[in-house]
């Protein structure tokens, strides 16, 4: 089969993204998925007879709005923000709502501390600038640090109208606060452990890190920068789950031209004299290609796809060295009905739930319950970040029944003692008892429960370490240092061969990012 | 009312003495004026129990730049570090590590916990010693403000990335990484070995409240790799006679360029007029008067304690009230009746040099969590030395001090009482942990001094008890040090100067501010 310019490895929305740029572009591209449906981590299925789950990813918030117009997605999903964009309970039986609308969050801070309450707008604002450079960056082909080309300073010229509205001082600001902790910034700002707990949360949820690590507020402002929130987290849902947004992914790439083969396994990248020639699938079927992208993880695409013998063995060496170091597990139940949360009596409950709820009361709630991963032990008070998808979208149950999908945090992959199979009943009971102490009534609503752990993660969709960001989100591992140093430009040692996943830059969150820069350097490299 | 001077200093510490001896050798009229009875700051010795002396604070020396020991003819005066020759570690199984200074011992050692180690540490000590090289010459720069550099700035911002550009891409990407790696995420990459990657990893957390797995401590092993001893990377020494031999060195420079140091002369406030700094007001209301002050105090005390905050902008005041002190150290000396024995030691020579109770990176790392929520660690790290091994004459015959510098404490630990009882609580824990590798050393003890971090603060005024006058974490080096804008040894106020640790370099005994500050005073024409 030589009628292929491009074979992309994978079918997550990173490949799919990039097969919709290459094929828009006029190449002929065929995208491999091993499991019989597209989306990677993105997908939707009923897991429990009746309820549409969406096992890993489930927020649609960070999807670029470029992306989402060049491959005319609008058109074919409906997008459902929610609000507010997070909520918590509190263990002394208080509730913080953050909502969309500043004014009204004002409100809600209040009446924990009026100080804090008076610095939130100031605190919006300056935050918004500062993400404002970073969004750019984000967008940006990550420069071959120490040299940069002509072709980078051009490209970093877009930076120039955010950094100039960001003024003098503040630039300074941001290259102060971007290797601080979390904790620190928010410590500069406020006294409410409530907010400072809700705020830091969305900052840690990615990464192994607790809020006092270093490096947390570069996640932050990351998060910050391609929320469609225009705040700190992104609160969106796709009608009918994730997977629905994947598959119009799949749509787009097919209306220009790609072929997507599903249940068919890449057994191996084939390279002859440097130049990668295509690539040799399970069933021995081998497919042509002058080149080939691969969705997947560094790991998986250098140390299994690829023979070694074509890297460096210092390449191979960064490759080892890369950090996953994945530490959250997932887990959806079916319920009967909605949980009643007493910190919500009097308000209207169902207005704040169609939010993410996030147990995390505090920074050092937070913290504690990362200090177990460094040990090797699971969290024993656990961070969960709760969103029950149904209250703002009913067609994903029956009717009256309600889904609920968790991040627990910490479990950290690596275990002191015991093993994952042992373990899983042990943290089921923990995410259930610790939700029940928030909302009493949640156990006798469910009706089934799944739970994904980090080793689930990695076996099931191939994320190394359970890690869902092919790599830790920390600042050693970004910009010209992602995957690996000297190979941030989404190509590899091997001719014709890129990578186009969440392990390369600017990193996880279905961004479409990571896909929509490979697929610009690709046809760079072609013209 | 008394006579003026060109320059007053505030502060005797190292380095307020380098900065008042680089400015009395350009011929200016100097005068230091210390807080204590004695110079040195935190570099003193001083003879705590009668005939035991101790470094009672700051007590080894590795990173004295070596154009100061030049320039001010430091041997001249007194200066004479002796080299500590290894670094010795009990485990927790009974066995040991010991880190010798002789290249062939060290290899055999290392070999017995891991042949791969072994084939790994002479190359990571090239990679450091490569990196090192590649940062040093920024330790000479003036940082400029980086939003608004103005033209000499500018030239130094262009040369730092020129010289960035200059080194090859390995260097580069190392450096990239050690500037945002954890020191056990770092060594990790090099070093398998538990106990080794744990002694190694805490020059990465001297002076932080942070852990060894906490991402940021990683630069501050390259920052402990810089130090020189004659221009040989990373070899640390004592002073002989204690540690306030250098800072007598410094000051007997100092006085000999003419500067005239006064003991016992606390300085209140800074004297401002117009917005310039003419003079200081003493503690008991005396003032005296000079062309230009600069301080050796810390960022706090020298923005926040001396000066009237509306004589400040605003942003500098609230940089210095963000700048983290934390202090997380504490020291702990000892008048022992006759040598400790550890029980896992095989040789007595390594009495002489360092031993770390460092036993595994869980060991650390435990400290650390300990601590970390405003308390001490239930088994602290600790670094002992026994200068008496190599100078006797600090006790009396048969006698030894031993001084042990330990992490973590807050500098708050309200579950444990008041001030005094903290501070017994923190010394009992690290006599109990001392003694779970040194059994006898209950039996041997003559006497105990504990400083907490709230004491070294009220010894020394570092803020917090932060011994490098604020903590060396990436938002506070270089261009922030200690505010930016505000790290090119200037002030808000004329004629007002930064000359301490809080400014860049930083910590450590190294000369470095108080030199490059006397050279922008000079430089201004003051």
């Amino acid at each position: 089969m030589g009628n292929n310019d491009v074979v992309i490895i994978g079918a997550g929305h990173n490949s799919l993204v990039a097969a919709g740029y290459l094929a828009k572009a006029g190449r002929r591209v065929v995208v491999l998925e091993k499991s019989s449906v597209v989306g990677g981590t993105a997908t939707t299925d009923e897991t429990f007879p009746g309820f549409k789950i969406s096992p890993v990813a489930d927020t649609a918030g960070y999807l670029s709005d470029e992306v989402k117009t060049d491959l005319k997605l609008d058109s074919q999903v409906e997008i459902i923000p929610l609000d507010p964009i997070a909520s918590s309970p509190e263990p002394d039986g208080t509730h913080l709502a953050i909502w969309r609308d500043t004014a009204r969050t004002v409100k809600e801070i209040e009446r924990f501390s009026p100080a804090d309450a008076a610095k939130y707008p100031l605190f919006v604002e300056r935050m918004t600038k500062i993400a404002g450079v970073i969004e750019g960056l984000l967008k940006l082909t990550p420069m071959d640090l120490p040299s940069v080309g002509l072709a980078d300073i051009r490209a970093a010229l877009g930076l120039a109208g955010p950094v100039l509205k960001l003024g003098r001082k503040n630039i300074n600001e941001l290259l102060r606060l971007l290797p601080t902790p979390v904790e620190d910034l928010l410590n500069e700002w406020f006294e409410s452990d409530v907010l400072k707990g809700a705020l830091a949360a969305s900052a840690v949820k990615d990464v192994t890190w607790g809020p006092q690590e270093t490096g947390t507020t570069f996640t932050f402002i990351y998060n910050w920068a391609l929320s469609d929130t225009g705040l700190f987290r992104s609160a969106s849902l796709v009608k009918g789950g994730i997977g629905e947004l994947t598959k119009a992914m799949a749509e787009t790439a097919r209306g220009f031209g790609a072929q997507i083969r599903t249940d068919v396994e890449v057994k191996s990248i084939d390279v002859e004299r440097g130049k990668v020639t295509g690539v040799t699938l399970a069933n021995g079927e081998s497919i042509q290609a002058g080149t080939v992208v691969s969705g997947a993880s560094p790991r998986t695409t250098f140390l299994e796809l690829l023979d070694a013998r074509y890297l460096d063995t210092s390449f191979v060496r960064h490759v080892h060295n890369i950090k996953y170091r994945g530490s959250a597990s997932r887990m959806h139940f079916a319920l009967s009905g909605l949980p009643e949360f007493p910190s919500l009596a009097g308000a209207e409950t169902d207005g704040y739930l169609r939010g993410p709820i996030q147990i995390a009361p505090s920074i050092n709630y937070l913290q504690r319950a990362f200090d177990h991963t460094k040990y090797g032990r699971v969290a024993s008070a656990p961070y969960l970040d709760i969103v029950i998808p149904t209250v703002a979208d009913p067609s994903l149950a029956p009717s009256g029944k309600h889904i609920m999908s968790v991040t627990v945090k910490y479990t950290p992959y690596a275990l002191r003692d015991g093993d994952w199979a042992a373990k899983g009943p042990e943290i089921a009971k923990l995410v259930v008892d610790t939700i029940a102490e928030y909302a009493p009534n949640f156990p006798g609503l469910i009706i089934d429960q799944m739970l994904l752990t980090p080793v689930d993660l990695e076996t099931v969709y191939d994320l190394p370490e359970g890690n869902v960001n092919h790599g830790e989100m920390t600042l050693d591992q970004f910009f010209h240092m992602r995957p690996i140093p000297g190979y941030a430009r989404y190509r590899t040692p091997v001719e014709g061969m890129y990578l186009c996943g969440p392990g390369c830059h600017p990193g996880g969150g279905v961004t479409g990012l990571p896909g929509q820069n490979a697929a610009r350097e690709i046809l760079k490299d072609a013209k | 009312m008394t006579q003026s001077y060109d320059a007053i200093i505030i502060g005797g510490g190292h380095n307020g003495l380098t900065c008042a001896a680089y400015l009395a050798k350009a011929g200016r009229k100097v005068l230091v004026l210390e807080r204590r009875y004695l110079v040195g700051g935190a570099a003193v010795t001083e003879e705590k129990f009668p005939g035991f002396k101790y470094s009672v604070f700051s007590y080894v020396v590795s990173l004295l730049r070596p154009e100061v020991i030049r320039e001010l003819e430091l041997a001249k005066h007194g200066l004479q570090i002796v080299p500590l020759d290894a670094a010795w570690v009990p485990m927790e199984n009974g066995d040991q590590l010991a880190m010798y200074a002789d290249p062939t011992s060290l290899r055999e050692e290392i070999k017995r916990h891991s042949k791969r180690d072994a084939d790994m540490i002479p190359k990571y000590s090239q990679m450091m010693y490569q990196m090192a090289n590649a940062v040093k010459p920024i330790l000479g720069y003036v940082p400029p403000n980086p939003a608004s550099p103005g033209l000499r700035g500018a030239r130094t911002l262009a040369d730092f990335g020129k010289h960035l550009q200059s080194l090859d891409k390995k260097t580069f990407h190392q450096l990239s990484k050690i500037m945002t790696m954890s020191a056990d995420d770092f060594l990790a990459e090099w070093i398998e070995t538990d106990v080794i990657r744990a002694l190694m990893g805490i020059s990465g957390i001297i002076g932080t409240m942070l852990g060894v797995k906490s991402p940021g401590t990683a630069y501050v092993l390259l920052h402990h790799y810089m130090g020189e001893l004659d221009g040989a990377f990373t070899a640390w020494g004592t002073q002989k006679g204690g540690t306030g031999g250098v800072s007598d060195a410094l000051a007997s420079a100092a006085q000999s360029y003419g500067a005239e140091i006064r003991c016992n002369a606390p300085v209140q406030q800074v004297l401002v007029k117009n917005g310039r700094a003419v003079g200081v007001v003493l503690e008991d209301g005396e003032e005296i008067y000079a062309k230009t002050i600069a301080s050796a105090a810390d960022p706090y005390v020298t923005f926040r304690k001396l000066l009237d905050a509306k004589d400040l902008p605003d942003d500098l005041v609230s940089a210095i009230d963000k700048f983290k002190f934390r202090g997380s150290s504490g020291k702990v000396n000892l008048a022992l009746d006759t040598m400790p024995k550890f029980s896992a030691m095989t040789d007595p020579a390594f009495l002489r040099g360092m031993m770390e109770i460092c036993p595994s990176v869980d060991f650390i790392e435990q400290a650390y969590d300990d601590a970390k929520y405003g308390a001490f660690s239930k088994r602290p790290f600790a670094d002992v030395t026994i200068p008496t091994m190599t100078d006797p004459s600090m006790a009396p015959p048969g006698k030894h001090v031993m001084s042990c510098f330990i992490q973590y404490a807050s500098y708050d630990m309200p579950e444990y009482g008041n001030r005094e009882q903290q501070r017994d609580a923190f010394g009992n824990a690290v006599i109990d942990t001392l003694s779970e590798f040194i059994p006898n050393l209950k039996d041997i003890i003559l006497h105990k001094q504990v400083l907490a971090p709230w004491d070294i603060e009220q010894e020394v005024s570092l803020t917090e008890g932060n011994i490098f006058a604020g903590e060396l974490t990436l938002d506070q080096l270089f261009f922030f040090r200690p505010a930016a804008g505000w790290a090119d040894f200037r002030t808000p106020i004329r004629n007002y100067y930064q000359c301490g640790s809080g400014t860049h370099p930083g910590g450590g005994i190294t000369s470095g501010p108080g030199r490059l500050g006397a050279l922008e005073i000079l430089r201004d024409g003051n």
